[in-house]
């Protein structure tokens, strides 16, 4: 199983789309920082470097950072299915179930991934602001961007370091559901595409009040959510990504290659 | 009571073996039996279901009914039994595009468990790939990639090797080279399953070909019993057939055209064929082996098989309206009797 998992993180280095979203997500920041037309959109100046990774996560995870990792965990198996790979793997004595699941553990760590680059490259971004005490808020703690006073470093990157991680978890049934639909159709566009739609859909479903909270994209915004609302998140996106992971399984079992 | 006989376990092993996608059958009541040391080629046109044969028997697809054995193990509810499986089953084989040669290799040899030290190169000097070694495989040609493909199969030393086109694309020497490696490899006890259109490569050294057509096994020729079988041309055909005939290690013995073709007993040699029939009195003018001609051979039995259809196809056609009628008619009377 180790030598599967370090065999799907080496091909993790060579996915064009990790590639494409490591330089997007590295520029995005960026254009907060440098912004000139921050103060008209939303009525206030950046003053520390702390509020860029706000702004830059504030404004990526309804559709960037779910279509980046969708893409990213759906190429991770259709790579196989370009390269004609996936049958010549099959045929070494690992089991369907062990290769599948080294592949969604992989899946599993790309939101960590994309969100540790991304938190590096706004924390780069804001450098210029400076991370000393400063009047306002994060923009990811209860207090938004304004905040309630001076806040500390310590509990700037508290906050921070807190909704970066939940975003994280909040994007990781996204990447499983890409590889559902990847093994459904075995295609990597296809597989995308498919989960692109679903989270469509389930935006459009607010319209119905009683399903809104169980619906994945009602948990992407979990990162500003209050601690009290954190064990539900938590339990309904593990119930997700189980569900999710053994679907996928149980399909890949059957096919035929 | 008798001793159970000792029957060694078939390397590969179908049985009845069919596939369907939908409704459409792609391989039929496929049996077929692969021992150790054999060499057996699947031949047939394209399309015939070879690839799904191989696929099949290489666990990579579910059989709908009818049932396949590795070395007495179903490769499904067993997957270790593919530690002891080569297999290329893509044509050209496939390959990680940014890895070398050698990587790529070594990828196989850690997914199979080990490789002794020094086995990945012994292989690429197999396939005279050592020069292309570190080079990555996307730049490689079609024929390189095979060869690669078959160096991986070999890699683990298997008992069973299961190969789909494994030189098609490919230059002559290349070709031979594979099909040499083939044949030394079930000169070692490896039992090889391919499926080719290479006739006249496979005739050379295989034991058994199986001819499909249309998902069936349409014909299997063991290639041994063809290869104790001499062309002689003598002064006096009838009777040296009929000298031949009166022999115990004589198979068979027929006219072709001004010769004679014999079928001798395994074990007998041209030498003994030829003192018989100088012994006889009959003048010996020519005595060779009689190459068996796989390609006219293939050509005639799907050509008949073909045939066949065609003429099960129209009679079935012809027999619908009247069955129809009959099943009117029925329906009629009923209809009256009410």
């Amino acid at each position: 199983m180790i030598a599967l998992l370090s065999m799907e993180l080496g091909k993790l280095a060579h996915l064009s789309s990790v590639r494409f979203g490591l330089v997007v997500l590295a520029l995005f920041p960026w254009l907060w920082a440098y912004a000139p037309g921050v103060f008209d959109v939303y009525g206030f100046f950046i003053v520390s470097g702390f509020q860029v990774p706000a702004l830059s996560l504030l404004s990526s995870m309804a559709f960037l950072l779910p279509l980046l990792v969708a893409i990213a965990a759906a190429e991770l198996l259709g790579i196989e299915i370009q390269h004609g790979t996936l049958p010549t793997v099959l045929l070494r004595p690992v089991t369907r179930s062990q290769w599948l699941l080294a592949k969604l553990l992989v899946v599993s760590a790309l939101p960590f991934l994309a969100l540790a680059w991304f938190l590096l490259a706004s924390l780069v971004a804001g450098a210029s602001f400076g991370f000393g005490s400063f009047v306002g808020g994060t923009g990811l703690g209860a207090s938004g961007l304004l905040g309630t006073g001076t806040m500390a470093p310590a509990a700037a990157w508290g906050e921070l370091l807190r909704a970066y991680l939940i975003a994280a978890y909040a994007l990781l049934p996204i990447a499983l559901l890409a590889v559902l639909f990847a093994v459904l159709f075995m295609n990597a566009a296809a597989g995308a595409l498919a989960t692109l739609a679903t989270l469509i859909v389930m935006e459009l479903l607010v319209v119905f009040p009683g399903v809104t909270p169980y619906l994945l994209t009602s948990q992407l915004s979990a990162y500003v959510a209050p601690a009290s609302d954190l064990g539900w998140v938590v339990a309904l996106i593990a119930f997700y990504c189980a569900a999710f992971a053994a679907v996928a399984v149980i399909v890949f079992e059957r096919k035929d290659f | 009571m008798d001793a159970a006989p000792n029957r060694v376990t078939p390397a590969i092993e179908t049985v009845r073996l069919t596939k369907r996608y939908g409704s459409r059958p792609v391989v039929r009541d496929l049996s077929l039996r692969v021992q150790p040391g054999e060499v057996y080629a699947l031949v047939g046109p394209n399309g015939a279901g070879k690839t799904t044969v191989i696929r099949l028997v290489a666990g990579l697809a579910f059989p709908t009914s009818g049932t396949v054995r590795m070395l007495g193990e179903d490769p499904h509810e067993r997957p270790s039994v593919r530690r002891r499986l080569g297999a290329v089953v893509e044509a050209p084989a496939a390959f990680y595009p940014y890895l070398s040669g050698r990587r790529n290799l070594r990828l196989h040899a850690r997914l199979a468990g080990g490789v002794p030290a020094g086995r990945i190169g012994e292989v690429l000097d197999r396939m005279e790939l050592t020069a292309a070694a570190d080079r990555p495989v996307g730049i490689y040609s079609l024929g390189m990639r095979q060869r690669l493909g078959v160096a991986a199969a070999l890699l683990t030393r298997p008992e069973i090797l299961v190969l789909d086109e494994p030189a098609s694309g490919m230059d002559p020497l290349s070709l031979h080279l594979v099909h040499r490696v083939l044949q030394e490899a079930a000169h070692e006890g490896t039992a090889v399953l391919l499926s080719t259109h290479h006739l006249e490569e496979v005739v050379a050294y295989c034991h058994l070909v199986g001819l499909m057509e249309e998902g069936e096994l349409i014909d299997a020729v063991d290639l041994r019993d063809r290869r104790a079988r001499f062309r002689v041309r003598v002064s006096d055909v009838p009777a040296a057939v009929a000298l031949l005939r009166a022999q115990p290690w004589v198979r068979e013995a027929q006219r072709r055209g001004d010769h004679l073709v014999a079928a001798l007993a395994p074990g007998t040699g041209a030498e003994r064929l030829a003192a018989a029939l100088v012994g006889g009195g009959i003048d010996l003018l020519e005595i060779g082996p009689d190459v068996f001609d796989l390609r006219a051979h293939y050509r005639e039995r799907v050509t008949a098989e073909r045939a066949r259809r065609t003429a099960v196809e129209a009679l079935a056609i012809d027999a619908e309206p009247q069955r129809l009628g009959r099943a009117g008619r029925a329906e009629h009377g009923r209809g009256g009797a009410r």
